[in-house]
Parts: structure tokens; sequence; C-alpha cells
């Protein structure tokens, strides 16, 4: 099995075979339209040998999907997608999937293997991957380094992309540290999904898609819902597992 | 057609009114959304001075009000949006002629008596030339009832379909009797289709979506959508002996609860899988989500649009993952 989760990000690319992963790989998003797309056809034509891959039957999930179709490929939606692709990986029945992605958040209640009820974020991108991307840059450190950082959070109001720099540079000049910057940036980040994480809430919660790589999210998350917080083990590759064992999930 | 004779409204009033008078209603809602121009309407608001961040429909009934010939425009100031204060003032700023008018928020029929007798005062008509314009718009709503029940009941009928037909009748298309004809043409090609196998049911509750084409992906997905709240309320749909009694037994203008319970009666009496809830961006609907995400014990999709036009990819996505969930479910 083939799946491949087109992300806004970063598309991502499974193979899988009885049930293991054989090999997985993770392009640009934007690279990756241009050398592959064909103009003026809305379509994608993957020659996936000469990405190392072995051809097998191939599905596809995400925003890219829509407008952009994959030559022979099965479509199946995002949310069971990601769904089937934690339930796998984790092994679970029951439990809620908090996926992060490049522009989107996606809080999927699971209950006996699937999809119960789903909420995403509202209109903008704020609180997704790519909030923390440019609150890194701006605080110039790694995501990595951002992602340690729970203790003594600023208190920050924006979680908009933009205005949140204006915000940021007038703290660096009141004079926090670096870490209590990006502790701050890190509960912003939860407050924005608090509320439909609540509505949705499970014992266990399941963290995947980019953003997942944020240990300290995954602490703040655990301590304000008392809830169980899991990775799933290939976070990034999620969706693009799912699409391997949809099937076989449904 | 007689331009200074057309009287506009922002959503439904006694119509019965304005007929009763001669005039011609303008729904601007239908005006505005009908448009094959509607973004370039909000746009032109936009421009006006309208913030980015406020109701798209605003702006758009801001701009129709402005370009149409009209010979005042009835504001509705209590039980829709209240927006629409701004909007007749900004109305008054263009030299506009505006009149308001208000359903009180505890349904109080002596309250609405009032607003509706000073309504005819307006217009100098007299309680038997409304009785009788009512008594010539039931006829018409009739056949709107008869359109839902074909929708629900017999199952001939798309959501889409429904939906047209349905939100017309807020305003009977400005032309009751080319309206009436329509209906009847449509009902009698209507009942000559064999019934449609759901795969999913849905209903649709909430104002009526700015977006363009979301009955045809729904109905691309294998889900129909059975019931759209208010444009079924649109039609009055119930009999009454004045309208009186009829405008205080519509519930679109007296607040969640009273929605709520005609809302719970249909998707039960309905048999429907899911419901999606459409609320606008920047509306204070978006609040009274919760209301009904907590009272409605079926799946329950909230859907927000801002701008005119097609579903964006997102929205998308989300109504396919919850049709695809509504599927499986079964």
């Amino acid at each position: 099995m083939l799946g491949i989760d087109l992300g806004s990000r970063h598309i991502k690319i499974v193979q899988m075979f009885n049930g293991k992963i054989g090999k997985s790989t993770i392009f640009d998003t934007i690279e990756f339209y241009r050398q592959h797309g064909m103009a003026g056809q809305k379509k994608l034509d993957i020659d996936f040998e000469s990405l190392g891959f072995v051809p097998d039957q191939l599905t596809s999930t995400g925003y890219g999907k829509i407008a952009i179709a994959i030559e022979g490929a099965v479509q199946i939606p995002e949310i069971q997608a990601h769904a089937a692709g934690a339930a796998y990986q984790t092994g679970l029945k029951d439990f809620t999937l908090l996926d992060i992605g490049g522009q989107d958040t996606k809080i999927i209640m699971v209950r006996n293997g699937q999809v119960a009820d789903f909420m995403t974020n509202d209109r903008c991108a704020a609180s997704s991957g790519r909030y923390m991307e440019n609150m890194a840059s701006i605080l110039g450190i790694s995501l990595q380094e951002l992602g340690l950082c729970s203790d003594e959070p600023v208190s920050l109001n924006s979680t908009c992309a933009i205005f949140g720099e204006t915000e940021i540079i007038s703290k660096i000049v009141e004079g926090y540290s670096t870490a209590q910057l990006a502790a701050g940036v890190n509960y912003t980040l939860y407050r924005r999904f608090a509320g439909q994480l609540k509505q949705l809430r499970s014992e266990t919660l399941v963290l995947s898609g980019g953003g997942a790589f944020n240990t300290a999210l995954m602490n703040i998350i655990a301590e304000q819902t008392g809830s169980q917080v899991l990775r799933a083990d290939n976070y990034q590759f999620n969706g693009a597992i799912g699409c391997c064992v949809f099937e076989e999930f449904n | 057609m007689r331009a200074m004779e057309r009287i506009g409204f922002t959503t439904s009033i006694p119509v019965e009114i304005l007929l009763a008078a001669g005039k011609i209603p303008v729904d601007l809602n239908n005006i505005f959304i009908g448009s094959d121009q509607a973004s370039l309407l909000v746009e032109k608001a936009e421009e006006a001075g309208y913030p980015r961040t406020t109701c798209g429909w605003i702006k758009g009934l801001y701009s129709v009000a402005i370009e149409n010939p009209l010979q005042a425009v009835i504001a509705v100031m209590q039980g829709d949006c209240s927006n629409t204060l701004a909007l007749m003032e900004t109305l008054q700023l263009k030299g506009i002629k505006t009149i308001p008018f208000a359903f009180p928020f505890d349904r109080d029929i002596k309250m609405l008596q009032e607003q509706i007798e000073k309504l005819m005062d307006h217009f100098s008509v007299s309680a038997e030339q409304v009785q009788e314009s009512k008594k010539r718009l039931d006829d018409i709503r009739s056949l709107c009832w008869q359109i839902d029940t074909m929708t629900w009941q017999d199952n001939v009928v798309t959501g889409g379909e429904n939906h047209f037909y349905l939100v017309s009748s807020s305003d009977f298309n400005s032309d009751p009797k080319q309206y009436e004809k329509d209906l009847i043409k449509f009902i009698a090609k209507a009942r000559l289709r064999k019934a449609f196998n759901d795969e999913v049911r849905l209903a649709f509750i909430g104002v009526p979506p700015i977006f363009t084409d979301l009955y045809q992906v729904t109905e691309s997905l294998g889900a129909r959508v059975v019931f759209n709240e208010v444009q079924r309320q649109f039609s009055m749909p119930f009999e009454t002996e004045d309208i009186y009694r009829q405008y205080i037994q519509y519930t679109y203008p007296y607040g969640a609860f009273a929605r709520l319970a005609d809302i719970l009666e249909q998707i039960d009496l309905r048999k429907v899988d899911g419901v999606i809830h459409y609320t606008q961006t920047f509306c204070f609907r978006q609040i009274e989500d919760l209301i009904y995400r907590q009272n409605i014990q079926l799946p329950f999709l909230t859907l927000e649009g801002e701008r005119p036009g097609k579903l964006d990819g997102r929205s998308r996505m989300r109504i396919e993952a919850f049709i695809n969930m509504l599927k499986r479910k079964k």
C-alpha cells in the first residue's frame, strides 16, 4: 500500500508491506508541486519508482486532494485518514486525536475505532505549525528548542501569526528571557484549542501531525486536561499511514 | 417595473401589508445572493467604509439598497441582526428612506400588534385589506408547504430545490402571481419523479447559506438536506387566522429557544441523521451555536461562511468528513 498525505507545508509518502512501514519520505509542498505538477491539468503525475517506492495501490488525502488529483489514487477525507492512522499506530479504539498540521488543527473524537465527532480550528492558521515556525524564527531558536519550554510562561494575547510577532518584540524589549517567551508561545497554542479539546475530551489524547514534536505543548496539555497524552510514533506520517490502513479499519 | 413602488426589507416582515398597499415587496437578501456580482456588492460596501470584520450579508444588503431604486427600506431592528441599526443609519446617510420594524423579543402579541398596526398606518391600509392579502398569500404558501412535504416525506425534491423555492417565500419573488405559477409548475414536474434513495438525510439549520454550491456538494456526496429550518419558517408553515398570530408563531425573530423547539420537532419527524448549523462569520449567532450543540442529540457540524461564492477547500473537507462519518454510523 502507498499512502500520500498532501499537506499545506509538506507532502508525506509512506509505503507499507504487510502492515509494516517499508519506506517513508517527506517533501516540501511547494517544491513537490513544482516538480510533479502538470500545467493546466490540475493533476500530479508522480513517478513513484524514481522516488524510491515500489508501484502499488495508491490512496491519498489532505488539503491538496480537491484541487489536485493524483493519477490513479483513491481519495479519502483527511479526518478519517488521521483517525485510522492514529488507531493503527496506538492500537487504541477510544481516544481523542489532536492533529496539529501546517495550517490547521483537527480535534477528532474516536470511539470504537470510528470517528464519532470532530472539530477544526476556525478561519485562520493561528496555533498551527505555521505559527510555531514564525515564533521560533522571531525568537531566533529552532523548533526543537521551542518545543522544550513550558516554565514561567509570559502571558501573550495574540495567536495570530502576524500580530504575535509584534507582541513578542515588545516583550523582548521588556526583558523576558527567550525560554519564558517560548513557554508563552506554547501556552497560547494550548489556549487556542483548549475549548474544543474540552468538548471532545477522552481519557487518552493522542498527538499527531508535524506540530506533535512539541514536547512542551504535550506536557501543558497533560497538565491542563488531566488526560493521558501520547504521541503517535510516526506522528508526521500519521495521515499517510492512515491512507495505507484506511480500508482495513473500515 | 414601477420602481418607486418597490419597498425593500432586511428580513421577513408582514409582507401582507405591502401587497395590500399595492407595493412591490423586495427582500434585499434575495437580490444580494441572487446577484452574479454578490462578491462585488460586499466589496462596494467595504469601499464605502464598512469594516472588513463585519458580516457579509449586511454589507451586501447595504449595496443592494444603494444600487436599486426603492421607495423605502423596512429595517428590522429587533428580532434579526443587531447590525441592522447601523445599516439603517448608513442608508439614511445616503438619503434613503427607512422604516423601522421590531419583533418583540418576549413574543408579546400586544407589542407585535402595535408594530404591525404602525406599519399598516404607514402604508394606509385597513385590517380588512391586510386580511384579504393574507388569504391570497396563504394559498401560495400552501404550495410551499407541499414542496416541503415532498422533500422529506415523498422524497422527490432535493435540498437545493427546497431551499430555492422556500427562501423566496419571504417576498414571493416580488411577484406573487408569477411565483405561484412557478411553484405549481415545479410541483407537477417533481410529482413524476421516482423517490430518492437517501444514504444520509441532513438538517440544515441557521440563516440561509452564503455559499452558492452547498446543496450541490452535499448531494454529490450522497447526503440530501430534508429540512431547511429558516427557509421553511419564511413560508410560515402553519395555518393561522390572522397575521398577528401568524407572525407570533413564526419562530425566526424570537431567539434560539423559540427556534430550538421547532428544530427538535422537525428533525425527529423527518428522521435526519445529522445536523449542519450554518453561521455567518462575525455574526452573534456563532455564540448561539453552543445552545444548539447542547440540545441537539445528533451528530452536529458547524459551518462558517464569510463571502458569497463556492465552498472553500476547508469547509468542503469538513462536510466530506462529516457525511463520511454519518455513513459509517449507519
